[in-house]
């Protein structure tokens, strides 16, 4: 099952100058036999671009930054263009392990779940985790790991996640898990092991002011969107497997 | 004296606008609030007389602290607008930035297919 639907899986990678890592990351996707590898560069100053496609991937070319989000939903805005049914979106700096797509990629494809968030709650500083607890407790999701760029989307999350308003939100951690929640979408979280980023550093979690502006941001939108949950609650299936 | 000083400060604007417009610096349907709102300084300015007794009716005894807090309150709505316009426009300016960027692989794509089926 799940090798069959590999074939109609497109990887979507947004990048931002990760030319140190980005061919051993794309290598290791290859071998898996997914149906294309999507690299969405947002406006990269090195080589990342060349290298991506001498490595055989599509590079979508944005000509302005539209941060992780913006570019995460440019590639998922083209494989709905190329009709992949599934579509998994993972990090150029290879946090991710691409071995766990398959598993993954499973309670999606045999249509347990639209969403599949790969979770890791060990990674992280002290200040991250901080911030979770508050994101969850202003917004009332109770998934284990709301930050985690790994995951998997079916066709029916990906109308969704590749909308109007999915294209208002500036991150995709909340925003993008209160958008699926306010439309019926079923999530599930599935443990995942994470290594520490090879190369460079978080958009977010490196710089006192960037965070502050974050964490205002992000309390604010799960505070408002809770309220609008509750008026109008969805059938919500939240489950969590083990790594 | 500063009824006629709000009446003209009103009617240079409501000039301004107008010449905005003509100029195509302003659109017109930015224009037309605009407009509105000098003639109603304009107006305003020269019958003061219409907030005093406004402003006795609500149990204001200081008048003109009416017409500030109305002004406050429309620069508040204006500039509530002016967000939620700004919101519309940079969403729709993403989608057109995310849409390019697709045809542009899409053209690139095609154009390397045509150029290996040639060679």
């Amino acid at each position: 099952m799940v090798a069959q639907a590999l074939h109609k899986t497109a990887v979507v990678i947004p990048a931002l100058n990760e030319s140190a890592v980005i061919a051993g990351v794309i290598k290791r996707i290859s071998k898996l036999g997914v149906g294309e590898i999507i690299l969405v560069d947002d406006a990269s100053t090195d080589t990342t671009c060349l290298i991506a496609e001498a490595e055989g991937a599509t590079v979508i070319k944005l000509f302005e930054p539209l941060g992780a989000w913006g570019a995460t939903q440019t590639g998922l805005r083209y494989a709905v263009r190329k009709g992949f049914r599934f579509v998994v979106t993972l990090d150029a700096d290879g946090q991710h392990n691409p071995d766990d797509i398959p598993r993954l990629l499973d309670p999606v494809a045999t249509g347990c779940a639209n969403v599949v968030i790969g979770s890791c709650t060990e990674r992280g500083s002290r200040m991250r985790k901080v911030a979770w607890r508050w994101i969850k407790n202003a917004s009332g999701v109770r998934l284990e790991d709301i930050t985690s760029g790994f995951r998997v989307y079916d066709r029916l999350a990906l109308r969704r996640v590749a909308s109007w308003k999915a294209t208002l939100l500036d991150y995709q951690d909340i925003g993008v898990i209160l958008l699926l929640q306010r439309t019926g979408m079923v999530i599930q979280d599935v443990g995942v092991t994470m290594t520490e980023r090879v190369n460079g550093k978080s958009r977010i979690f490196h710089n006192w002011g960037i965070v502050t502006y974050y964490m205002a941001h992000t309390l604010l939108l799960g505070f408002c969107k809770r309220i609008e949950i509750r008026r109008n609650p969805s059938p919500v299936v939240i489950s969590r497997v083990k790594p | 004296m500063i009824g006629i000083v709000s009446g003209v400060l009103g009617l240079i604007a409501a000039v301004t606008i107008t010449v905005l417009i003509r100029r195509d610096k302003l659109h017109i349907a930015h224009g037309l609030g605009w407009l509105i709102t000098a003639l109603m300084l304009t107006f305003l300015g020269f019958a003061p007389s219409i907030f005093d007794a406004v402003a006795l009716k609500l149990g204001i005894a200081y008048p003109p602290s009416l017409a500030f807090a109305l002004g406050l309150l429309l620069l508040v709505i204006k500039q509530l607008s002016n967000d939620i316009q700004h919101s519309k426009l940079r969403v729709r300016q993403q989608r057109i930035i995310q849409r390019l960027s697709i045809l542009e692989t899409e053209m690139r794509r095609k154009k390397k297919a045509q150029e290996e089926r040639a060679d």
